[in-house]
């Protein structure tokens, strides 16, 4: 059973009394080894180990009088990115986590406008702190997780934590300001979500979805989205689980093997992957070829970021795997539902969270709750236009069926009004474009007054079928949605693509 | 390396070993997804025993630019 937590520092201390000496992290180390080669070793920290690394470094902040101040974070997933996050936050001061993807010039801009002081980045992000060095009035430290001397006068995060005190005497309080998260929206200017402690902890810990301590994770996605970050790191650590981290897409598939994870949480790029390599191996038994590609202990699939054909659930349902697919939005720290075992529909989007009420306002799903963001930072122009007497208005269109499940059918900004009025939504057609097998991405839009699908098929999919005239196939796709179509939805121009969308760095299409 | 890539590459997309060529672009002419071409990275890191830096693969779009990559490695 797992109990609400209104910090994440009382989340940390809480896991940490109940779970002390078992593996709170996992991580590859490359090392010499007997052979003169190098060989990949599992390290691990205990929960103990995460707790007074991270009260450490919450002092050597103080030390530095960077309590209370705004800290950014830059780099890959590591046990020092973790480490860091928690000795922010927990030591009073916030976390600004960036993405690791973006170029230097845009990080600089980002650290400016979120009066970050200190930046604490990893080695492969040099450049990044060399550049702001120079670029960033307000920052005043540069801290390197790494033994990394690229940079002149950068601190050592782990040297600062070997000379500094565990901090104890300070606890932060619920509505203290935790996280500054920048949006990765895919259109317009990215704004930075202020989140409090409440916001994450509540969001991490309000539901209870069945997990026993000891549960390993393997995380994937990038740690400043808001996805990883509360549900790997901050749900993973309240439920005592063993996080293992990925350290490079390139070796997803060898990883599972290593670490061998009970949970992965996924964007849907993702699993469709992971859904062919299941499909080419269609005419080996099921439970050996799950046992090949995720080993036998893995059993769940964690779904957000984007949509999911429910056709995916039925395929991983066969190889013993259960996929919940949720929803969220930074904004909402981030989780809004999620189905769960306890409560699970295909095609939904789950049931709302327990410490979150939603409604539905002109088809736009709206929430309220403690998850809900404090606002977006120095712009009160777009808080006041999302934040309405506390109801957080998602633009998102949904509904709610009769047994609480919520269901998406779009996205209120990408809504497409046909010349005599009517309300389209692209991502409903999308949707059901994509059910065919053929269509791998579809980006539907307004073209000169008429409705636009623009396909990137699966071209290994139609080799294997033998489809000659792609074209010609994908255009009685069209013809067989558009017979079944009211006529303001129908599409009446194709475009075939031969490259992928391009994409943003959480895996979701580009739509302007 | 040309042709332990070949060997490699009909493992992740249904093309002929033979129709495989240095200016084939892994995308556009072989059919690959993102996270396929990511996928087949990390196994050719077993099979030649090197580290790709995911950063350092990026820009990489045709065959031979693998096989040259890959030749600076080993």
């Amino acid at each position: 059973m797992v109990e609400l937590r209104s910090t994440i520092y009382e989340l940390l201390v809480k896991a940490e009394e109940a779970y002390g000496t078992q593996d709170a992290i996992r991580y590859k180390i490359r090392e010499d080894g007997q052979s003169g080669k190098k060989e990949t070793k599992v390290e691990a920290k205990t929960y103990t180990q995460l707790r007074q690394d991270s009260g450490h470094f919450s002092m050597a902040l103080e030390k530095l009088g960077e309590q209370g101040r705004h800290i950014a974070l830059v780099g890959a997933t590591s046990y020092s990115w973790i480490t860091g996050y928690y000795g922010i936050v927990n030591g009073g001061s916030v976390a600004v986590p960036l993405d690791a993807n973006l170029p230097a010039e845009d990080l600089c801009e980002l650290i400016d406008r979120a009066d970050v002081t200190t930046l604490v980045y990893d080695e492969s992000k040099a450049n990044v702190a060399l550049m702001a060095a120079e670029k960033c009035p307000k920052l005043v430290n540069i801290i390197a997780m790494d033994a990394d001397t690229a940079v002149p006068n950068a601190l050592s995060m782990w040297e600062l934590i070997g000379d500094a005190p565990e901090r104890t005497d300070y606890e932060p309080k619920p509505e203290d300001l935790a996280t500054i998260m920048f949006t990765s929206g895919t259109t317009g200017k990215s704004k930075g979500v202020m989140l409090t402690h409440r916001n994450l902890a509540e969001n991490a810990t309000a539901l209870d979805m069945g997990y026993a301590p000891g549960m390993v994770v393997m995380t994937v996605l990038p740690i400043h989205h808001a996805y990883c970050l509360s549900m790997d790191i901050l749900k993973g650590t309240s439920i005592g689980a063993i996080i293992c981290i990925n350290d490079s897409l390139l070796r997803v598939a060898k990883n599972i093997k290593l670490f061998e994870p009970n949970m992965i949480l996924m964007v849907p790029l993702m699993v469709e992957t992971l859904a062919k390599k299941l499909e080419e191996a269609s005419f080996i038994p099921a439970a050996l070829v799950k046992a090949k590609v995720f080993g036998k202990q893995f059993h769940t699939v964690c779904s957000g970021g984007a949509y999911l054909n429910p056709a995916y659930i039925d395929l991983f349902k066969k190889y013993g795997i259960t996929i919940l697919q949720g929803y969220g939005m930074t904004e909402c720290a981030p989780v809004i539902s999620t189905n769960c075992n306890d409560a699970f529909k295909a095609g939904s989007i789950g049931k709302c969270m327990p410490n979150c009420e939603v409604k539905i306002v002109d088809e736009e799903i709206w929430v309220k709750g403690t998850s809900v963001m404090q606002g977006y930072y120095q712009m009160p122009e777009e808080t006041a236009q999302t934040l309405e007497e506390g109801w957080l208005k998602t633009g998102d269109l949904g509904y709610i069926d009769e047994e609480g499940f919520l269901f998406l059918t779009g996205r209120k900004k990408n809504l497409i009004i046909t010349p005599n009025g009517e309300n389209v939504s692209p991502e409903e057609i999308e949707n059901k474009l994509s059910a065919n097998r053929l269509v791998q991405e579809v980006l539907v839009r307004d073209s000169e007054g008429v409705i636009e699908a623009e396909i990137f098929p699966d071209y290994e999919y139609a080799a294997k079928k033998k489809i000659k005239d792609l074209q010609a196939e994908l255009q009685s796709i069209i013809d067989a949605y558009n017979k079944a179509a009211p006529l303001y939805k129908r599409v009446f121009k194709l475009k075939v693509r031969d490259v992928e969308f391009e994409k943003n760095t959480t895996k979701k299409i580009k739509r302007f | 390396m040309f042709e332990q890539l070949k060997d490699i590459i009909v493992n992740y997309v249904e093309v002929k070993k033979e129709d495989i060529r240095p200016e084939s672009r892994f995308i556009e002419d072989l059919g690959f997804t993102s996270f396929d071409f990511m996928s087949m990275l990390g196994e050719i890191e077993d099979a030649l025993d090197v580290e790709i830096n995911q950063d350092e693969v990026v820009d990489i779009r045709t065959v031979q630019e693998a096989v040259d990559y890959l030749s600076t490695l080993v």
